[in-house]
């Protein structure tokens, strides 16, 4: 996982010339960002994002994209408030889709194959494209339902009236995966002594908590996640982390976040995103935030702007 | 000493403005409350009390005494004898309120005591004005303390002394040109004293708490407060002079007791017996009952809920989420709107010239259901659309992104989350229809009797028939004429007899209308604990 460091051209434009970019100005030139994001990593892609463009109306929310996500590991998101993090995770499970006013070009390649193409299965896409929203939405039911929601209405835990009758129940199987899930996402000693109340009542983390395990319930391979720990205290917000590292064994995560210390302990990348809906460096976390190329990313980084 | 509290946090406890005050609050909430009793003649107003006094006196003391305290609380508060906090004007909208009470009361009496017309009868007009501008003036112009207390005491003295003195009393009436109505002294004295005590509680809520914006507070909540209890009020006196009237007709010849009540199954007996409700027309009952238009109206009801619940939870659903917000849809919109404020006699019309002859050219109660259930669609997809409408994006989000697709998303979370304002609209529309008289009087009942014999009592559930053929299912109750609640209460009325000649057999209306009014009830009390149970799904 190294970056191009053989790329002389590379060399000469960041050592000789630190400032010449027009970081001033903003706009960093084209060929030059594409040199800052294109990211070069061991093992396969499970997501690759190429021209994509993503317009509200006529505000040009995303730029040009060109990123490609490596399968199990964390990639993190950053970058100053309504630089374009959500949308751009949105795209990755087509929920843009919902929004109206969104208008999406270019390509999503989810293991070879676009997911922007119109054959595409956009209920099997987010059954296997998983998402964490940036504030909790628990369904207003009991805590057991909202992990089960998923599985019961794929049809992978049936505990219909019929299956009953038939003999065919899968309470066993749903307590198991509840208790699984909720394991996973830190929330079961807090809740397995009442999984029958409404998750409304929850706190604001535990809700938060309880996305995240409806979330891995359905068993998801990519699970995106918009800065899921903004709601939690610092201890909650460490079992999250954990979580998140954990998971990067077996799935492919992709995080939003706003902290910085955050980002450098969970990420193996980092994707650095600047007002106007640019992608500017894409590297590994560590050489991004000890050694940005980019001057406003550091700017960004050290906190001089954004 | 009004400085001393201005910028207080703690009331200035000085006890005499409060206490002033707060006996003007309880006269004009107790004059109010007495105002309300001989409205409704509950109370005669010329009843002696003790040593001769009538509650004329009662109200003219009452108002003659808020009206000097109000009056002296507002002096006292503007001399600075007692601690306030008043702003610099009691406002432009309370001196509105007060000229157009001033313009009347000026009107009135140019007009009809001094029986001045003025040049083209204008001249009651212009001194109107006069006073109405004057009352305004009087309420912008001084400090809140006496804009707001001085104008309505003066007025509450001068109904006071009007009243007390006698000058609109028992034998007054008044004649107004051109209405044939007669207004007489036992209408207008609480009359009368209901506006003032309104005005004074008002006033002396707002003295009570040092005028400014605490007074403002606590004089609009005296206010909301007294018109909320205004509302019970008049809705508690309906029922209970319904049931008042009503009742020893309904249990005229009740029993309670092992065996008494009519046999349900297996040679079991009601433990009560209520002839009244169970009996149908017949000329060897000693009590006639109306089983039969109870039985009418109810299975009326259930079946315009069982078609109109599902087709306009239907229409609400497509309208809401799958069809795009448009011109196609604000034209539904209004439509429903519009079918909704629909009078029901044009229901009626249309089912006489639509559904009746389809159904054997004669009246039917599944005409009735048919009308009903179309009243009842647009006030459920209204209802249901808004409450859809209402459920958070959020919840949608969250079920696409778990890989739901839209259909289950509706039905396991939108739909589960929209029921309680559904049933809301199921309830209020079972109201209307549950009482509605003109169509079922010209699709279900025109042939039928609305006294009918026991074989008229519509059995449905037991008159279905299956058949080998198509339509496989028929029902030969459904399509016979039936009586109903309403239809009965309406020949009765008209009628102005009960079905029988005056015996003891007789249906009196006011009992048809206590038994409409509790099938009606109960209506509503299923409806409101499906509802609570819908939401505590939602919620617990
Ligand atoms: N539904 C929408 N309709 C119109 N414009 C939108 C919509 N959602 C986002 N935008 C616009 O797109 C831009 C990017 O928004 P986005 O939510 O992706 O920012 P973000 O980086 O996630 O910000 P934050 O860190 O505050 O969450 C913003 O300028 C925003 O105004
Ligand atoms: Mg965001």
């Amino acid at each position: 996982m190294s970056k191009t460091d053989t790329d002389s051209r590379s060399d000469t434009q960041t050592e000789s010339q630190p400032l010449v970019d027009h970081t001033v100005e903003g706009e960093t030139s084209e060929e030059i960002r594409d040199e800052w994001t294109n990211y070069d990593f061991d093992g396969e892609a499970k997501l690759s994002v190429s021209e994509l463009n993503v317009y509200y109306g006529d505000d040009h929310a995303l730029k040009d994209i060109d990123m490609e996500i490596p399968e199990q590991s964390v990639t993190a998101l950053i970058g100053p408030s309504g630089c374009g993090k959500s949308t751009y995770l949105r795209c990755l499970n087509r929920m843009n889709d919902r929004i109206k006013a969104a208008r999406i070009e270019g390509n999503v390649e989810f293991e070879g194959k676009n997911i922007y193409d119109a054959d595409a299965n956009l209920v099997e896409l987010r059954k296997r494209i998983g998402m964490v929203f940036q504030s909790p939405n628990p369904f207003p039911k009991s805590i057991r339902d909202n992990i089960s929601y998923g599985p019961r209405k794929h049809g992978d835990i049936d505990t219909g009236l019929l299956a009953r009758v038939l003999g065919r129940d899968d309470g066993e199987r749903e307590e198991r995966l509840v208790e699984r899930s909720l394991k996973q996402a830190a929330l079961w000693d807090e809740v397995n002594d009442r999984l029958g109340d409404n998750a409304l009542g929850l706190s604001g983390g535990q809700q938060q908590r309880l996305c995240i395990a409806r979330c891995l319930a359905t068993d998801p391979e990519v699970i995106l996640m918009d800065e899921p720990a903004s709601a939690l205290d610092p201890i909650a917000t460490s079992k999250i982390e954990d979580l998140i590292e954990e998971l990067s064994e077996e799935y492919t995560v992709v995080v939003v976040t706003h902290n910085m210390q955050q980002a450098q302990r969970i990420s193996d990348q980092t994707a650095v995103f600047l007002t106007g809906g640019e992608l500017v460096e894409y590297d590994d976390t560590e050489k991004i935030f000890s050694d940005p190329e980019s001057q406003r990313v550091e700017d960004y980084i050290t906190g001089k702007f954004g | 000493m009004s400085n001393a509290s201005e910028r207080g946090v703690h009331r200035d406890h000085s006890p005499l403005l409060p206490t002033v005050s707060a006996g003007v609050v309880g006269l004009s909430f107790l004059t109010f409350v007495l105002a309300w009793l001989v409205l409704f003649p509950i109370l005669t107003p010329s009843t002696q009390l003790v040593g001769g006094v009538t509650f004329y006196d009662v109200f003219g003391l009452a108002m003659l005494l808020c009206g000097v305290a109000l009056v002296g609380s507002g002096v006292a508060s503007r001399t600075g004898y007692v601690p306030a906090t008043p702003s610099a004007t009691a406002g432009v909208t309370t001196g509105v309120v007060l000229g157009v009470l001033g313009f009347v009361v000026t009107g009135l009496f140019v007009s009809q005591t001094l029986g001045i017309d003025g040049p083209m009868g204008l001249g009651w007009f212009l001194a109107a004005f006069v006073g109405g501008a004057a009352v305004f003036v009087a309420t912008v112009a001084p400090r809140e303390d006496v804009g707001s207390t001085v104008p309505i005491g003066a007025f509450a003295l001068l109904a006071g002394l009007v009243v007390l003195l006698g000058v609109i009393g028992d034998s007054w009436t008044w004649n107004p040109s051109g209405l044939a109505a007669t207004f007489s002294g036992d209408m207008a004295v609480p009359v009368v004293a209901l506006v003032v005590s309104l005005l004074t509680a008002w006033a002396g809520a707002k003295a009570y708490e040092g005028f400014g914006a605490r007074g403002r507070q606590l004089g609009a909540y005296m206010f909301v407060n007294l018109n909320a209890a205004l509302m019970l009020f008049v809705l508690f006196v309906l029922i209970a002079f319904i049931v008042y009237r009503g009742l020893p007709g309904v249990l005229r010849g009740a029993a309670v007791g092992l065996g008494t009540g009519p046999e349900v199954a297996f040679g079991l007996h009601l433990p009560f017996d209520v002839p009244f409700v169970t009996n149908s027309y017949g000329l060897r009952n000693d009590v006639n009952g109306v089983l039969p238009a109870v039985f009418g109206t109810i299975w009326l009801v259930v079946g315009a809920v069982v078609l109109a619940v599902p087709t306009g939870v239907g229409a609400a659903v497509f309208l809401t989420e799958y069809s795009r917000e448009g011109r196609f849809t604000q034209v539904v919109e209004i439509a429903t709107n519009g079918l909704w404020s629909t009078p029901s006699i044009v229901y009626g019309l249309f089912g006489l010239a639509f559904l009746v002859p389809r159904f054997g050219n004669s009246a039917s109660l599944l005409a009735g259901q048919l009308v009903l259930g179309f009243m009842l669609l647009p006030l459920v997809v209204i209802t249901t659309r808004e409450s859809i409408k209402a459920v958070p994006d959020s919840y949608r989000d969250a079920s696409a992104a778990l890989g739901v697709n839209q259909w289950q998303t509706i039905r396991s979370v939108v739909l589960p989350a929209a029921l309680p304002g559904t049933v809301t609209g199921i309830i209020l529309g079972v109201g209307r229809i549950a009482g509605e008289t003109a169509p079922i009087l010209l699709v279900t009942s025109s042939s039928m009797s609305p006294f009918p014999a026991s074989r008229f009592v519509p059995r449905v559930l037991s008159g279905f028939q299956f058949t080998a053929q198509p339509p496989f299912v028929t029902n030969t109750e459904l399509l016979q004429a039936s009586s109903a609640l309403p239809y009965q209460l309406y020949a009765l009325i008209t009628a102005g007899v009960g079905a029988g000649a005056g015996s003891d057999a007789d249906i009196d209306p006011w009992s048809t209308a206590l038994v409409l009014l509790i099938v009606v009830l109960t209506f509503y009390a299923v409806g409101i604990a499906s509802r609570s149970y819908f939401r505590r799904r939602l919620q617990e």
